[in-house]
């Protein structure tokens, strides 16, 4: 630490220091408010309303306090700048959010100089964690995911595979991960397509699948169109009648659930959270947030962020309120607790989330709503990408 | 003295630019210089408003002055992005370095591009220009084991400028770097633009056959400006990926090209100082309207691009002229017997 | 290359192709009729397929109903933008038309943003247009079907009334002329404007019966800009049958990848564009510039 940072460090913590008299604890976080992904910044801002109206607006006695910053895309520049504003101006103790792992990254090099701790809402690949200590994640990463699904696969029975993702970085973790664990158990890939982003045309692939005969289609595509494009593709080339199974993840996540409709039934994914997770717990906080953000859809995207702001007030309340990220993150380290999701733990070693991986079907309720129902459960899964394979 | 001042850009430069002078790049540097008392908190936002108007003047150069239709341009500025993030992370974390490099990478790409596509005119050219760029878009998303990918470049760190100045997460040495920058930037452009060289691609513009009766040659000349926007381009790419340590493919995507030329037009695209006001103006009110309402930040954008163009041809820097002219007007007034 | 995998490649193809020609014949009839640049166009395609939507559900009436009033819902709402707006720019630069474009497609997304909410909505299909028809060596979804067969219904009905009817000349006297058409008495304004309408109506048809393939969503008109831009350039804008090769070329090219070397056939399209556009640089068949 050079004097000069040092003494500009303390000039700015000078100046926000009356605020800290008030014990109030400031917490930013940097969501996608606006454009294509808006949903799920509402979807952020109705969890934390919905934590803080379930657990109260303190913790350990101070008050928490939560600012937004709006970050529609990817734009790591941004990100850092928002970050730097965050910290600096609004001082705030703990930093939240983050949708896009390349924004990620770019606060990650903040966290680590400002030694401000992180709590990463989505940003789903591996390495990110590695690149500061500062970092959490309270949402999961492909291979977590990847794995259990694999494992169901050889479970049914399935021998052969043929996988199909987008080709961009999550798609190839996900290929990578779900190929990985499918071979090491006896299965067999029978060829990898890689779809490019900008395709919406998905017939000739899945042509292409049919002829292969495989037992199971893998798929990995973002949320939106392609996603939507891609099942409407399988259903009408047959697949589904051929025998070949769907095998995915987020693909069903509740957000598209509705619009898609029928084409989806009987679609196995395999996932950390849905909103028909059958516990009191679940049910509750689905019912606080209908009361505090009539709008907000429930999603993966509620626990992350339920989730993440129950890691900072355990966090707040560790440090006793004071700016201490060292001694912050500490505390997180096997920290565990019960969550909407099911029961949780932050792993010691890696920071990186334990939790429970369900494999869910969907199906259609008595009401017409589509629901992802859980039917299998792989118990506290680690992040296979920086942790070894252990079997379970 | 006539009552009817034309618009600047009918003046000869040297008339027109008389109120400006060489005292453009001092006003950059008093101005940037009072931001950095009036908003020492907001120094991250600062810098990167210095960087993108570093590739705002790029630009401005190559589609203001010179007019290549050109809606690619993010391919150059992506490009000096990544070369200064594999010098930071291979061969050497110096800064200026990173910075020397990156603009040539940009000047490079957009000599090997600019080649083949110059050819073209008008609508073909910008055609031409998206699909260029687009195409190194996807060459960087397939070469994902040199660029990231997706992820991008990240985990570089960038030395001390000069070996003295650390950069830190206050940003400081980042936005005195990034100013620095800029003014030389400007500095080096105005020089161009008023010289032979630049009135030669200014007269381009306007009418290039009377050019090519005249004697000069108007595909190399427009090879020439399109390289040096590059490597401008190069500069501002380069100085965003070191002050924010990461280099992305959203650097080389259209909503990038689509941005900057947005950026030149509201602020005025016949004039230099325009790029920078432009830039100033966008994420200024970006700033704003993202905290106050962001839902809302694409409709006033949009409105905002109509209004200017069908009221304020000239950009803002034409509100600014007048408000100029109608100060001195005043002052002659007030100093007449 | 087996004959199968040649006639798939063939039937895809065309139909993509379909949907990007239905799209894009508007944006390079007004391009070239009337030299305007509008790179909203794909709001066009958009509004129809969100009204598309909506209408039947909110009005309910049959779904068919509800396609033909989205469709001329559309067309009412061309009339203003360009009466107010597009007409400024006629006699200025391509590049401001482009740019004053680009902000009314900004508006347009924001406010389907705000109207639709942020996320997927899905077209719903008239009964007809599900299932299948097996074709023997494979099976292709009716809809796609009916969706070339409009395709192709497009192309002859707007080649016998633009291209050879007295609407067409008067049309390209209005472009070529326009002082001289006006004094042989023809209305240029309301040529202009028909004209616009109309390109906007294909437009909204080619939004909803592209819907499966292009679904819709407010950033629709900026996510497929570049595609249908590529297709009028190399098309050359301004002729019928220029944009229904170039339709066909980068659609098939495009699919033929997919089935081959799937990673590339992204890039493949905009090569072929770039390389088109060098050799040709009016497009296919462009013959104004």
């Amino acid at each position: 630490m050079t004097l000069k940072f040092a003494a500009a460090l303390a000039l700015s913590l000078a100046t926000i220091a009356f605020q800290a008299q008030a014990d109030v604890v400031k917490v930013g976080v940097i969501a996608p408010m606006s454009g294509s992904f808006a949903l799920t910044g509402q979807t952020w801002e109705g969890a934390i309303k919905a934590y803080q109206k379930l657990h109260g607006t303190t913790a350990g006695g101070h008050t928490i306090e939560v600012i937004y910053r709006d970050l529609p895309e990817i734009n790591p520049a941004q990100a850092r700048a928002l970050a730097q504003e965050l910290v600096i101006k609004e001082g705030v103790q703990y930093l939240a959010g983050l949708y896009f792992t390349p924004d990620a990254l770019a606060v990650a090099a903040v966290a680590q100089e400002a030694k401000v701790p992180v709590v990463i809402f989505n940003a789903s690949t591996s390495s990110i964690l590695d690149k500061s200590e500062y970092l959490l994640r309270t949402s999961y990463t492909l291979p977590q995911m990847n794995v259990p699904v694999a494992k169901y696969a050889l479970e049914k029975n399935v021998k052969s595979v043929v996988t199909m993702v987008s080709d961009f970085g999550p798609g190839l973790d996900a290929e990578k991960a779900f190929t990985t664990a499918f071979v090491n158990g006896g299965g067999k890939v029978l060829e990898a397509i890689r779809a490019p982003l900008k395709t919406t045309d998905f017939g000739p692939l899945m042509q292409r699948v049919k002829s292969l005969k495989p037992d199971a289609l893998y798929v990995f595509a973002p949320g939106g169109p392609l996603t939507y494009a891609l099942i409407k593709a399988y259903n009408e080339a047959g697949l589904k009648t051929a025998g070949v199974r769907f095998l995915g993840t987020a693909e069903t996540d509740e957000d598209q659930l509705q619009a898609i409709g029928p084409d989806v039934l009987g679609f196995e994914t395999g996932m950390f959270y849905s909103a028909s997770h059958n516990s009191a717990l679940n049910h509750a906080v689905i019912k606080t947030l209908h009361e505090v953000a009539p709008k907000a859809v429930p999603t993966v995207q509620l626990v992350n962020a339920f989730d993440g702001l129950h890691v900072i007030y355990h966090m707040v309340e560790a440090t006793n309120g004071k700016r201490d990220g060292a001694k912050a993150i500490a505390s997180a380290k096997g920290f565990s607790w019960e969550s909407p999701r099911g029961p949780l733990k932050i792993d010691p070693n890696s920071r990186e989330l334990l939790q429970n991986v369900y494999m869910r079907v969907v199906e259609k309720e008595p009401s017409g709503r589509y629901v992802n129902r859980e039917f299998r459960t792989f118990e506290m899964q680690p992040d296979y990408g920086r942790t070894p394979n252990v079997s379970k | 003295m006539s009552a009817v001042m034309k618009p600047m850009a009918h003046v000869a430069p040297s008339q027109s630019r008389q109120w400006m002078s060489c005292h453009g790049e001092f006003m950059l540097l008093v101005v940037g210089l009072a931001a950095f008392m009036l908003f020492p908190q907001d120094l991250g936002l600062l810098t990167n408003m210095a960087a993108m108007s570093i590739f705002a003047l790029s630009v401005n150069l190559v589609l203001g002055q010179a007019g290549i239709a050109s809606m690619g341009q993010a391919a150059l500025y992506g490009s000096g992005a990544y070369v200064a993030g594999w010098t930071a992370l291979y061969l050497s974390t110096d800064p200026i370095l990173g910075l020397m490099l990156g603009g040539l990478g940009g000047g490079v790409v957009a000599l090997l591009s600019g080649a083949v596509m110059l050819r073209s005119t008008k609508l073909t050219l910008v055609m031409l220009t998206i699909a260029a760029a687009q195409l190194l878009l996807e060459l960087a998303n397939w070469a994902s084991g040199i660029t990231g990918g997706d992820d991008g470049l990240s985990g570089f760190s960038i030395g001390p400028l000069f070996g003295v100045w650390e950069f830190n997460f206050i940003g400081s040495t980042g936005y005195f770097y990034a100013l620095g920058v800029l003014v030389l930037v400007y500095f080096l452009l105005r020089n161009l633009v008023d010289s032979p060289f630049g009135l030669t691609a200014k007269a381009i513009r306007q009418d290039p056959g009377r050019v090519e009766a005249l004697g000069g040659r108007v595909y190399p000349h427009l090879l020439a400006v399109y390289t040096v926007g590059g490597l401008l381009a190069g500069f501002g790419g380069a100085l965003t990926a070191q002050t924010s340590k990461v280099a992305n493919l959203s650097m080389l995507d259209f909503q990038t090209s689509a941005g900057v030329v947005v950026i030149i037009v509201l602020g005025g695209r016949r004039r230099l100082s325009g790029a920078v006001l432009g830039t100033v103006a966008f994420m200024t009110i970006q700033h704003i309207a993202s905290t106050l309402n962001p839902q809302h930040w694409l409709f006033v954008i949009g409105l905002m691009l109509i209004f200017v163009l069908i009221v304020l041809p000239e950009g803002l820097i034409g509100i600014v002229d007048q408000l100029v002219l109608l100060a001195r007007r005043i002052g002659r007034k007030g100093s007449a017997p | 290359m087996s004959l199968t995998l040649l006639s798939s490649i063939l039937v895809d193809g065309v139909a993509y192709a379909m949907i990007l020609f239905m799209i894009t014949v508007g944006l390079s009839m007004t391009m070239g009729l009337m030299r305007v640049v509008n790179l909203a166009h794909g709001a066009f395609a958009m509004m129809g397929g969100f009204l598309a939507a909506k209408i039947p559900v909110a009005l309910g009436v049959p779904i068919w109903v509800g396609f033909v009033l989205a469709i001329g819902l559309v067309a009412l709402i061309a009339l203003p933008i360009e009466r107010l707006l597009i007409r400024r720019f006629y006699q200025r630069d391509e590049l401001d038309q482009m740019l004053v474009t680009i902000g009314l497609m900004f508006v347009a997304t924001a406010g389907a943003n705000v109207l639709f909410g942020s996320s997927l909505t899905s077209v719903p299909l008239p009964e007809a247009f599900h299932g299948t028809v097996d074709l023997g060596f494979r099976s292709i979804p009716r809809h796609r079907l009916i969706v070339v067969a409009t395709g192709l219904v497009v192309v002859i009905v707007l080649w016998l009334t633009v291209d050879r009817s007295s609407f067409g000349i008067r049309v390209r006297a209005a472009v070529d002329n326009a002082p001289i058409a006006r004094a042989v008495g023809i209305n240029t304004k309301l040529i202009y404007a028909a004209t616009f309408a109309l390109g906007a109506a294909l437009a909204a048809l080619g939004g909803i019966a592209g819907a499966e393939l292009l679904p819709m969503e407010p950033s629709y008109a900026s996510r497929y800009l570049v595609t249908f831009l590529a297709v009028v350039a190399v098309g050359g804008h301004g002729n019928l049958f220029g944009s229904f090769f170039a339709a066909l070329l980068l659609g098939i090219v495009e699919t033929s990848m997919k089935y081959m070397v799937p990673q590339l056939a992204s890039a493949a399209f905009f090569l072929t564009m770039f390389v088109v556009l060098l050799l040709r640089p009016r497009g296919l068949f462009g013959r104004h510039v």
